[in-house]
């Protein structure tokens, strides 16, 4: 790949597309329409220069500036046939903190910069002046007076009003798209953005209604290139909105703005952009009864993530107090540090299945003759292949990011690019998936073979490798012993425990390139993609089926009984990660009961749960989707940390939200 | 000591205030035709097998495990949360379990009971102890027609009478069965008993077919019921609230 590169570099432009062929490759798997005018396109362009600003400048000078109609009232293009080049891996899954750009003026920015590194000096400069001169360009070419009066004091003044303020987070939002970056989180808005609403309505500068209608516009030009946006699937933008929380002296804090945002979200009924509330105890009852609201209509959000279990986790961790209580997440859950880090959240999967096979593969077993043992030697396959990982991760080079570097302290500050460790904080996140399939997996063992001795593990493995076939009794079995996943039963709670604490302590001492640590969590996306032809497992998982997803159960157990056991996990040390607890609700268990189940969610925090996130749909409804997609166009569906419509997934992926649907309601 | 349930459920809705676990004791001395929890008419643990599946009905848990049991949920009986006794008949459980209803009532958790009251007096008595609110059936009043559910209708009226003198809280709950409860006679009986017995609330519902599998597993077959029209349904509500009584359908 850099061979490639350094033949193409001579030149100013290059025609290399590793960006826009990723794009290509997502639409033609989806929409074969849009593909049509990627293919056709000639005017593919990337700009490379060695110097990072002059690149931006060199971009900026030639995308696109669209025309906005009178009627429109943001300016918000991306034109995703031209960028910047990026032989390395671009900073992406994260959240700049978007209040510089409303109490700066680019001016501003400008002068905070010092002379003490050259290099990075003349790199910002010209990144800034890269910004100026788009916004000379969209001044020139738009005729909608208020939108230019917006952009242009980008330049030289702070933001005065909410509709200023969200032009501008929309205006570098763009940029960072325009600029190869994925996965961009959007932060706080309700926090950041009350003072100017607050002014707004206090000055008679616009009514309420009018702000709500200004909002709605925002999050409807977020949504805009949504398909182009997506990373994996449809719908998985990373754009994520976090509302509510603590604040440092332990207050909880939520303004009009929370309402308003959740109330559109109900209202629009969008998968993207998506919003995440932090919730507490301490929160008002009736922003809990407006949130369920908007889930209720299926869209999947707000996720919830509990300041009362998160905030400590970071404190211990080592995040100082001011930025812990402005904490965010990355594009689904892992919590991150809004604006003060580098932290790639989701570098990799940590797939506990995987060491747990390779034993099976490579050990001789028939000695073995406790769950004790078994684990002993689990933990050493688990070591090694988490040991493997991170030397993995240690090859990764990142991107310069001039843009970036701007938005993330402490980059400009100690006048160091976030590429070569400017940021704050370094850490860099694992996801983990299929811990429930290890763990059920032992407790099978424990259970037919050591407990109950029904045959040996020898045996036990055979029928397994044999993916079960002729064994249905067994395989049923299996899949309903009554120690499992999801159950607030001490054994069950105890074998995870000691499989998670185990795998902190093998990434404890490591250090990545940049100076930071490493930290997992035990949600991640890849329940579907690890799982491709893995090997049959000890859970009653056959070949090729999905792990579980997050923190779920596989049986039809109480919501009570799956809070109480994700409660009992141990979130401590470098464990945070990202832990969603993940059910399904019928709308009409809700509707039935709405006040109680607005109780539940509020004891729920009390109780101790990390994050949570639900489905709220009927199976009945997601068979008759599968069946005729074109009858349910806009059906929205939660998948793993982000909310699509049904029509786009995979049909892998639509099998196995109908399975877990099923499964919930057979307990009625 | 030891009792045989069906099951423990956690997270129910219904079963009274708040969050709930239910308790679902085996033995039941009525016969409701519509019951719709066949597996706990008899008292003994039941196995059985029907096509290709074998299973068993019930299991016996000792007091002190079934505390543990109702306890996991605690946090969750905030909001007049509890847990609550249902059947087959609980309260023919009572004399039995009275160790554990005094630890629970020591502990603060809210206690309801889901019963058919046709039990002898001396078990209410124990009962109004400890229970803070019965949810109690109303079926057949009408004495010609008791036997159709093994019924006994002056024993009945005698506990309820019971539970009022004693201010006990009562919901009553009327199993909407056109051919048993909803007869002329029957509903006649039945406003005159609502009149005379003022509850907090009535609920009335229609019974669902959900246990027809359950059954078939115990080799019978559950009768068919005629419909209950919407109409119907408004009607009976409206009679109720006549009396000044608050009314409630229950889709269950
Ligand atoms: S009283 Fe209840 S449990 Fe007993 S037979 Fe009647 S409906 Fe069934």
């Amino acid at each position: 790949m850099k061979d490639k590169i350094k033949k193409i570099i001579g030149k100013k432009k290059i025609f290399y597309c590793k960006h826009l062929r990723n794009i290509k490759n997502k639409v033609y798997e989806n929409d074969n329409k849009i593909l049509g005018i990627i293919k056709s396109s000639k005017n593919a362009k990337v700009y490379y220069n060695k110097n990072k600003g002059i690149e931006l400048k060199n971009l900026l000078k030639n995308v696109e500036i669209q025309n906005v109609s009178t009627d429109n009232r943001f300016y918000y293009n991306i034109d995703f046939f031209k960028t910047i080049c990026s032989p390395h891996t671009v900073f992406g899954n994260l959240c700049i903190d978007y209040s510089i750009i409303l109490e700066n003026s680019l001016e501003d920015l400008k002068s905070k910069l010092d002379k003490s590194s050259q290099e990075f000096y003349e790199n910002e400069l010209y990144t800034i002046e890269a910004m100026e001169l788009l916004i000379d360009r969209i001044i020139n070419k738009i005729k909608n007076e208020k939108i230019i009066e917006n952009i242009s004091n980008i330049k030289n003044k702070k933001a005065s009003t909410l509709y200023e303020a969200l032009q501008r987070i929309l205006f570098i939002n763009m940029l960072l798209w325009q600029t190869n970056h994925r996965l961009n989180g959007l932060g706080r808005l309700d926090k950041i953005l009350i003072k100017y609403y607050d002014n707004d309505i206090k000055n008679n500068i616009i009514t309420k209604r009018e702000a709500r209608e200004l909002i709605k516009e925002f999050l409807l030009e977020l949504h805009r290139f949504y398909k182009i946006k997506s990373n994996v699937l449809l719908g998985d933008t990373g754009q994520i909105i976090e509302l509510g929380g603590k604040n440092i002296d332990g207050r909880y804090e939520c303004n009009e703005l929370t309402y308003i945002f959740i109330e559109l979200m109900e209202e629009l009924k969008l998968p993207d952009p998506k919003v995440l509330l932090r919730v507490s105890k301490e929160m008002p009852r009736d922003l809990m009864k407006v949130s369920l609201k908007c889930i209720q209509t299926g869209i999947g959000c707000p996720l919830f993530a509990n300041d009362d279990v998160i905030i400590d986790r970071l404190k211990d961790f080592g995040y100082e107090e001011d930025d812990v209580y402005n904490y965010g997440t990355s594009a689904c859950w892992e919590p991150y540090l809004i604006g003060k880090s580098s932290a790639q959240n989701n570098i990799k999967s940590l797939t506990f299945m995987i060491p747990f096979n390779d034993m099976f593969e490579k050990e001789n077993l028939s000695k073995v003759s406790n769950t004790e043992e078994l684990l002993k030697i689990y933990k050493k396959y688990l070591k090694n292949y988490i040991e493997k990982i991170i030397d993995e991760i240690k090859e990764v080079d990142f991107e310069k990011d001039t843009l970036l570097s701007l938005f993330i302290d402490d980059c400009v500050k100690n006048s160091t690019d976030i590429a070569d460790g400017g940021a704050k904080y370094n850490d860099l996140g694992l996801t983990g998936v299929g811990l429930a399939n290890v763990v059920n997996s032992i407790c099978n063992i424990e259970e037919v073979v050591f407990k109950n001795k029904e045959m040996s593990l020898e045996e036990l493995n055979k029928i397994r490798k044999e993916n079960f076939d002729d064994n249905n009794e067994l395989l049923k079995r299996l899949k309903n012993t009554t120690n499992r996943y999801g159950k607030d039963n001490e054994y069950v709670v105890k074998i995870a425990n000691e499989i998670i604490r185990f795998a902190s302590d093998v990434m404890k001492d490591r250090r990545n390139k940049l100076g930071g640590k490493y930290k997992f969590g035990l949600s991640s996306p890849n329940y579907i993609m690890a799982s491709k032809d893995f090997l049959a497992s000890f859970d009653g998982r056959k070949v090729g089926e999905p792990f579980a997803v997050h923190i779920s159960t596989d049986t039809s157990d109480a919501y009570t009984e799956l809070m109480e056991f994700a409660s009992k996990l141990d979130y401590k040390e470098n464990r945070f990660n990202g832990n969603v607890v993940d059910f399904f609700v019928t709308p009409n268990f809700i509707n039935d009961n709405f006040e109680k189940f607005v109780d539940f969610l509020m004891l729920s925090i009390k109780v101790g749960f990390f994050e949570m996130q639900m489905n709220v749909v009927s199976s009945e409804k997601l068979i008759e989707a599968r069946k005729n997609p074109e009858k349910f166009p806009n059906l929205v569906v939660r998948v793993w940390g982000f909310s699509a419509y049904f029509k786009d997934l995979p049909d892998e992926y639509k099998d196995y939200l109908i399975e877990r649907a099923l499964k919930n309601e057979s307990s009625n | 000591m030891k009792v045989v349930i069906s099951n423990v459920q956690r997270f129910c809705l219904k079963d009274g205030p708040g969050i709930r676990t239910t308790v679902f004791f085996k033995g039941c001395n009525l016969r409701c035709p519509w019951c719709c929890n066949p597996e706990n008419i008899k008292f003994d643990i039941e196995n059985y097998e029907y096509k290709e599946e074998k299973g068993v009905y019930g299991y016996e848990i000792s007091l002190d495990d079934l505390e543990k049991e109702i306890l996991k949920d605690k946090e969750y009986y905030e909001n007049d949360g509890g847990v609550t006794f249902s059947g087959g008949e609980c309260l023919l459980q009572f004399n039995k379990i009275e160790p554990l209803l005094i630890n629970l009532k020591e502990k603060g958790i809210n206690i309801c009971v889901e019963t058919a009251l046709t039990v002898p007096t001396e078990t209410v008595d124990i009962a109004m102890k400890y229970v803070d609110e019965f949810i109690v059936d109303i079926k057949i009043l009408d004495e010609k027609s008791e036997h159709k559910v093994n019924g006994n209708v002056t024993l009945y009226k005698e506990n309820v009478k019971k539970l009022f003198d004693n201010n006990s809280k009562v919901i009553f709950r009327i199993p909407l069965v056109p051919e048993y409860t909803m007869t002329k006679e029957n509903m006649k009986e039945i406003i005159k008993f609502l009149e005379q017995y003022k509850a907090e609330k009535v609920e009335i519902f229609k019974i669902h077919r959900l246990g027809e599998k359950k059954y078939k597993t115990l080799g019978k077959e559950m009768q068919e019921f005629l419909e209950v029209s919407n109409n119907e349904i408004e009607e009976m509500i409206g009679k109720i609230e006549d009396l000044g009584i608050k009314a409630e359908y229950c889709n269950i």
